[in-house]
């Protein structure tokens, strides 16, 4: 019998994608959220219980003290979403590391069987963990993997060399090589993190807390400051989204783009069209300034928060700084973006000219330090997008388990049977401890 | 969540998400699997783009065929069905700017396209039982054993009589915990049939190892620990034709996966137990550590003596 596709899922602090490999796009994408019927820990008892805890079951909100079929009363994603009035909401996965293994058990057992439909015990698994995850957490999750789901086998990639191999579809990448910096933005934070051959440089991976969910309640700001009276109260949020993701851009310089809105506003003004979710009567609202002001707080953070201010140009030449010497140009050379909000136009040129200012004007000065006699070959930047950038996780991931090698990087079941969960510390693809 | 969908939610959301006019016809092109081993494969014709083509490729096919899986695909597709894609089975062919019926409609009957090609060995079984039931001298002969192998080591068999129709999944548990959960809950099947509000239940019988008398005389039975055998009788009750007998093919072709869905979550429930147990106990451990005790301790000379 031939093998059946593998299963690539990317679980995300937000969002969780999911599919099968040799897709270019995933099957689904959903909120990481499990609604269940517990009402979360404010219906614990008191903190210090008069006797062991193991002897007073009431105090426990806990599934295990439930008989019958609670356990399968919960719901998963969008479902999860609109069930929200009646049940618990839960975000099993915080800072990118699964927090609850509960939920998170609960919750791949739903999306491998109601979502993909598919038997895990004949299919190979694919799932992402963000860098520096700790050992341990790999250790779980293999062990819910083989002896939860039987699955066939098992490979663990970090997200960030994922998004690395997602971008060899760019025409501007001559050759496929494992080292860039990944600049990764979803939903929550934006983490800039250098990878070298393979390997990511921990210490010098750099966050960023300017995500989309801040661009959105920028633009939610700036339209409720100039008084968009038409929009009603409880769809601002999501009007101010779809206008950051319709109509949004980033601009070269940000007094010339001013200068061109007052000049020709007919040009640049657009009009977003809504309906009324309640009422269902249309309404307009002008979208101006906002078009190029949203991006652009991530090289002008001054703009939309004062405690934090160092542009994203910035942080990534420290990432690349603070990197072992001799990968730094290879660093620069590819500069890799992943995430939803890394999909506004122009935003890889800006990067990589505000980068490559940064980059030349240290060489300079370091000319002039050395009184003239040194010269350097100068540094190349580039800044790689391409179309597969929203989810370039999840499609390196479908690339990476779509090759045929990709079984023998797998741990197998057999395997883990014999060794016991510690297979999934070593990492085939670097033949050492990776 | 239970039950288990019948229709296939990925190619539910790839055709309302194709088959609706306000989104442009784009290139597709997509392989996906199903329950049992199936795969799907959905894309778009070269240079065609309304032109959607989805094919199904099944390891049983030809057996399903076989049993009459074609008139019900007729029935079903009719105006669609297409020339299978090299390596897929069969194949349906729409038109997105002309779908021809009612698109919630298609919709539906094309996420349910695994389950109605089985369907086909369930509705000949269920008219042959009819068919015998009106004769006054059945002879038993006439009776025909259908065999689907849908699976890698697993088949269903399908036996008509006068009387009923008997179903008998043969399932593999490769793992020695799943064949312990798998045991019990079968068992708890048979004895919840018992209550008095489910007397109408199909029966249900399950032999572990040992092949039931109806399929005994089979070549090519694997004889091992890990087999077990589920029998279901159905009555002529069950399969009333109308809504009754889809909802009865339905739950029974998904059966399998069903089975083994629930025990994957029962093991999760029980890890989840473990770890709360486990947390517990830790909890009991911290408690018991010794305390330190600060007894001042003095020197010879009177002065007292204190560590930092």
């Amino acid at each position: 019998m031939s093998r059946l596709a593998p299963v690539v899922i990317d679980n995300g602090t937000g969002f969780t994608k999911m599919g099968f490999a040799g897709n270019s796009d995933p099957s689904f994408i959903q909120p990481t959220v499990i609604a269940t019927r517990d009402r979360g820990s404010a219906a614990k008892g008191p903190s210090v219980p008069s006797k062991p805890s193991f002897l007073n079951t009431s105090s426990s909100s806990n599934l295990a003290s439930k008989r019958g079929i609670e356990d399968l009363d919960f719901y998963i994603g969008d479902e999860a979403v609109a069930n929200s009035k009646t049940y618990a909401l839960n975000y099993p996965i915080r800072h990118g590391q699964i927090d609850n293994w509960d939920h998170m058990e609960r919750y791949w057992e739903q999306s491998i069987f109601k979502y993909l439909r598919c038997e895990p015990e004949d299919h190979y698994f694919l799932l992402t963990e963000p860098p520096l995850n700790a050992p341990e957490n790999r250790e779980n999750t293999a062990e819910i993997m083989f002896e939860s789901f039987n699955i066939q086998g098992l490979y663990i990639a970090v997200q960030a060399v994922l998004a690395l191999a997602a971008s060899w579809t760019s025409n501007k990448v001559s050759e496929q090589s494992l080292t860039g910096t990944v600049i990764d933005s979803g939903d929550g934070v934006t983490h800039v993190i250098p990878v070298a051959e393979g390997y990511v440089i921990g210490s010098s991976i750099k966050s960023v807390p300017i995500a989309g969910r801040d661009l959105t309640s920028f633009v939610q700001n700036l339209l409720r400051e100039r008084g968009e009276s038409m929009i009603p109260a409880e769809d601002s949020m999501t009007v101010a989204q779809r206008i950051k993701e319709q109509y949004s851009y980033v601009c070269p310089d940000i007094v010339k783009e001013f200068k061109k809105y007052d000049q020709e506003g007919d040009k640049y003004f657009k009009k977003y069209d809504g309906v009324h979710s309640v009422t269902g009567q249309p309404y307009s609202v002008d979208v101006g300034f906002e078009r190029f002001l949203a991006p652009e707080i991530f090289f002008n953070p001054e703009i939309a928060s004062s405690d934090y201010l160092t542009p994203l140009p910035e942080v990534v030449d420290t990432v690349v700084q603070t990197s072992p010497i001799d990968v730094r140009r290879g660093l620069y050379k590819n500069i890799v973006l992943s995430g939803g909000s890394t999909m506004f136009e122009n935003f890889g040129k800006r990067l990589q000219r505000d980068i490559k200012r940064i980059a030349d004007a240290r060489i300079r000065r370091s000319e002039i330090l050395s009184g003239g006699s040194m010269r350097s070959t100068p540094m190349e930047v580039n800044v790689i997008s391409h179309k597969f950038q929203r989810y370039a996780v999840w499609f390196g991931g479908s690339l990476l388990a779509s090759t045929p090698e990709f079984y023998s990087y797998c741990h197998t079941k057999a395997e883990y049977d014999e060794i016991g969960p510690s297979i999934c510390r070593h990492n085939r693809v670097f033949g050492t401890l990776g | 969540m239970i039950l288990l969908d019948y229709h296939n939610r990925i190619i539910e959301d790839t055709l309302k998400a194709r088959f609706n006019p306000e989104n442009k016809p784009k290139l597709v092109d997509m392989s996906i699997v199903d329950f049992d081993g199936v795969s799907y494969h959905i894309s778009t014709l070269e240079n065609q783009e309304t032109k959607l083509l989805l094919s199904i490729r099944w390891k049983c096919w030809p057996e399903l065929i076989q049993y009459g899986a074609e008139s019900v695909l007729k029935r079903e597709y009719s105006q669609w069905i297409t020339q299978p894609e090299v390596g897929y089975d069969f194949s349906l062919l729409f038109d997105l700017e002309n779908i021809g019926a009612d698109p919630e409609d298609v919709i539906r009957k094309v996420s349910l396209l695994k389950r109605n090609a089985m369907a086909a060995p369930f509705e000949r079984a269920f008219d042959a039982q009819a068919l015998a039931e009106k004769e006054e001298q059945w002879d038993p002969t006439t009776s025909q054993l259908m065999t689907i192998h849908y699976r890698e080591g697993e088949s269903i068999f399908i036996q008509n009589q006068q009387d009923r129709v008997t179903v008998i999944f043969s399932t593999l548990f490769k793992e020695e915990t799943d064949r312990i959960f798998g045991k019990v809950f079968l068992q708890e099947f048979v004895d919840a049939r018992r209550k008095p509000h489910l007397q109408h239940a199909p029966q249900v019988i399950y032999s572990h190892r040992e092949p039931p008398l109806e399929i005994r005389h089979l070549p090519g039975l694997e004889d091992s620990e890990s087999m077990g055998y589920i029998t279901f009788v159905l009555f002529p009750r069950h399969f009333v034709s109308g809504q009754v007998r889809e909802e009865t093919i339905s739950r029974i072709q998904i059966f399998r996966d069903y089975l083994h869905y629930h025990i994957k979550c029962s093991k999760a429930y029980m890890h989840s137990r473990m770890r709360a147990r486990v947390s517990d106990f830790l909890k009991v451990l911290n408690r018991a550590k010794p305390e330190h005790h600060a007894v001042e301790k003095k020197l010879a000379s009177g002065r007292a003596f204190r560590r930092t």
